[in-house]
């Protein structure tokens, strides 16, 4: 156990002087998972609607008036300008939608009320909102649109409460007044969003997580292709010779390939915390499922790596075999919502595993990771234990 | 000429290396794959309905789910199913009614629905048509609940009455009509733009590990007995250049090729989609020539490889579609332009998106030429230092 130790504090030093361990451990998935909280970034703040809209108000009367006045100026970052022509509005919607093009004088979507608007409404009578939105941006029309929608649910809702007190009277009533007491009442059943509150990871942690475990099998890679890189360099000869158990060579390696994941892991989890807010969640779980999955990619990195009989050839197919598994297990793309069989291969990847412990774990119960713990050991301890018979043969030097 | 023999070299050795191969041209068209089939075109998204009871207007609700059209509906047995359910990506989105739905409705006590969706994929679409339908509801129980505190009926009389309004009455409807230069994303099919997205992440990603070769020549002392031969320093510079520019122009064709002839990928027009090709192979070897004249070691450019050529990519617009950071943040979106790789992805989206020739894209033409322009003079400095060092 000690000659085992000698090996891997050997390697660990050996390691840790060369500047792609650096690069590879902890530069590239800390720059990659800040590159992408800053694109993702964005995704997660609260949406708010901001945009230049344009109004032709061709009805001049209370109800359009009262979307003017009362919806869009509301909200806090819309600007909203006036036209006197649909032709006009249209002209300012129409311009290049590009937001660095520095025309001005252009607006994102037009709302059009058209005459006897607010007199329609209050008949029965049909009537329309127009919204004009640019062909280019059709994210803005469609958030125009609903804006308009919405207002336009609401006043067909008062208009059938309208008619339903009128039968129900059996006479006409002031409808305008009737009609404004009912958009004071509180709507009996809203929507309510709870996607926040599910056990899913948010994108930057998500992203932050991915690169941490895809890179991490590059990391113990050093590790698990050490010994063909002694054979390389002529010195895992000598290391048979030495008193040492084969045992303790192995051991060696791994012991080292172990505390290199461990360390990069480690300094990953806590950076992308500070640095990019990730919200990896409550510690002992992750401690668990980092633990586990640097288990797993020693294991897994091993058996590929027992296959080969170079450095080269083992870095080579250690690497597609990481890629592939990285991808599978959604590290880049999240691979959960797809169809029935991609979502279940996805299980084939230890990778699947720690990114679904993670999302489990964002409700703050640590027993959700016993599973996800328990399939990446057993990833590992399988693979490596397959590994060995093939290394075995790899220590004849 | 001697160039090309030098170029030539180059491929050689690349095609000699089995791994090469796998990288440069299976594993990309495998991802394309995994990807067109996660977008999963032509499929509904599913939605699971949750309800404790089976009233007139629970189920009259989850019929007007059934009528909006483009989801499939579900019902499932309880709460905590469909919030599992849509973590588990089994469905893209989730409604649950609330216990006694029916019975706080006609007793005037609001009540909130539940809506779930997956956080990752953006089905935001969904929530608007669900949230038409319970609106729809809700402002039939509002006439009623009006006309039962105005003291004119019961709620169950103002109830059928309002019903028979929103069936008879117009609703006020919203035209939408758009203006502006005609852009017809019709023309993406499943794979499409996960393709063009892909042929610019792997085309500059496996380029770009050509700098570890050029690590190995100089290592190996190969550069140094090509410079002892009769060739001089810009043969080397230029060979070692052409052979990295074959390589990535042959994988960007092979990924085109075959996602045409497999998935029926829509590249706009050849020749635009060609030249494209070509000039980003040029920024891509040019970069790759400049990393393996600056890293003197091929683990470090391997590492170096994957930040660059994954990171670019992700700022780039080859992981989340350009178009999305024009709303989300302009300063991503104008980070994003600082790579190539964005400008590759806009020439592609006007070649298939608005059917444009190959004058309609001179100008990111021109703009990528540039990238390539400057990355080789820059590598070719610094290589001829390293290498007559």
């Amino acid at each position: 156990m000690r000659a085992a130790w000698t090996i891997a504090l050997k390697d660990l030093r050996q390691r840790l002087r060369d500047r792609s361990a650096y690069i590879i451990g902890i530069g590239a998935p800390l720059g990659l998972a800040l590159i992408f909280g800053f694109v993702f970034g964005p995704l997660q703040e609260e949406y708010e609607y901001s945009a230049t809209v344009v109004v032709v108000d061709l009805d001049g009367g209370p109800v359009s008036e009262l979307f003017i006045e009362g919806t869009l100026a509301q909200l806090p970052d819309v600007e909203v300008q006036r036209a006197a022509t649909v032709e006009a509005a249209t002209e300012m919607v129409a311009g290049d939608p590009n937001p660095l093009s520095q025309d001005s004088d252009k607006a994102d979507a037009a709302f059009v009320f058209p005459p006897n608007f607010s007199a329609d409404v209050q008949s029965e009578r049909p009537v329309e909102i127009q919204v004009i939105g640019n062909r280019q941006s059709q994210t803005a029309a469609g958030l125009a649109a609903s804006l308009a929608e919405g207002y336009a649910s609401e006043l067909s809702s008062v208009r059938v409460a309208v008619a339903t007190v009128e039968e129900l009277v059996g006479a006409e009533v002031d409808r305008l007044a009737t009609g404004v007491a009912i958009l004071q009442t509180e709507s009996p059943a809203t929507l309510v969003d709870i996607t926040t509150d599910t056990k899913q990871l948010d994108a930057v942690t998500y992203y932050a997580a991915g690169m941490a475990i895809f890179f991490l099998f590059f990391t113990v890679q050093f590790g698990v292709t050490s010994i063909l890189r002694e054979r390389a360099d002529g010195t895992l000869g000598r290391l048979v010779a030495a008193p040492i158990g084969k045992s303790s060579i192995v051991a060696g390696k791994a012991i080292s390939a172990f505390l290199l994941g461990l360390i990069s892991s480690a300094v990953l989890v806590v950076a992308t915390n500070y640095a990019v807010d990730a919200k990896w969640g409550e510690p002992l779980g992750v401690a668990a499922l980092v633990l586990a999955g640097v288990i797993a990619a020693i294991g897994v990195m091993a058996l590929v790596s027992a296959f080969a009989k170079t450095v080269e050839q083992a870095l080579a197919l250690s690497s597609g075999v990481a890629i592939v598994l990285g991808f599978l297990g959604g590290t880049f793309v999240d691979v959960s919502g797809g169809q029935g069989f991609l979502a279940t291969l996805r299980y084939a990847s230890p990778h699947a595993w720690f990114m679904q412990g993670l999302a489990d774990l964002t409700t703050g119960d640590v027993s959700v990771v016993v599973v996800p713990v328990l399939v990446m050991l057993a990833f590992g301890v399988i693979a490596g234990a397959l590994s060995l018979t093939g290394m075995r043969r790899g220590l004849q030097p | 000429m001697r160039a090309f023999s030098i170029a030539a070299m180059e491929l050689k050795r690349f095609a000699r290396v089995r791994n090469n191969i796998f990288q440069v041209l299976v594993l990309p068209l495998l991802i394309v794959l995994l990807i067109g089939a996660q977008a999963g075109g032509g499929v509904d998204p599913r939605v699971g309905v949750y309800t404790a009871e089976e009233t007139a207007l629970t189920s009259d609700l989850i019929d007007g789910l059934r009528a909006i059209g483009g989801m499939e509906i579900f019902e499932v047995g309880s709460r905590d199913a469909v919030v599992r359910q849509v973590e588990r990506g089994q469905l893209e989105a989730g409604l649950i009614i609330p216990d006694d739905y029916s019975a706080d409705l006609q007793a005037g006590v609001t009540v909130d629905l539940e809506f779930v969706s997956t956080a990752s994929l953006g089905f935001e679409g969904l929530g608007g048509g669900i949230d038409a339908v319970v609106t729809q509801q809700a402002s039939l129980v509002r006439a009623a609940q009006f006309a039962q505190a105005a003291g004119v009926g019961t709620f169950d009389d103002a109830f059928a009455a309002a019903e028979g309004w929103q069936a008879s009455l117009p609703p006020v409807e919203v035209t939408t009509s758009l203006a502006g230069e005609e852009s017809d994303y019709e023309n993406y099919g499943q794979f499409d733009s996960g393709s063009h997205t892909q042929l610019v992440l792997f085309t500059f990603l496996t380029t770009l590990g050509g700098a570890a070769a050029i690590i190995q020549a100089r290592r190996l002392g190969v550069a140094r007995r090509m410079l002892a031969s009769p060739a001089s320093v810009r043969d080397v510079i230029l060979g070692e250049g052409l052979g990295r520019f074959a390589i990535a122009f042959m994988q960007g064709a092979v990924i085109m090729l075959a996602t045409w002839a497999l998935f029926q990928v829509n590249w706009g027009s050849p020749l635009g989609a060609v030249v494209i090709l070509i000039v980003f192979s040029a920024v891509a070897a040019g970069a790759a020539m400049l990393l393996g004249a600056l890293v003197s070691n091929e683990d470090q450019a391997n590492s170096l490889t994957g930040l660059l050529g994954l990171g670019l990519a992700a700022l780039g617009g080859a992981m989340i579609p350009l178009a999305a950071f024009k709303y989300l943040s302009e300063t991503v979106w104008r980070v994003a332009h600082v790579t190539p790789h964005a400008w590759a992805l806009e020439a592609f989206e006007e070649l298939v998106g608005r059917s444009g020739g190959l004058a309609d894209i001179a100008g990111f033409l021109a703009i990528l030429g540039a990238y390539a322009v400057v990355l080789f003079v820059l590598a070719t400095w610094r290589l001829r230092a390293v290498l007559t060092h």
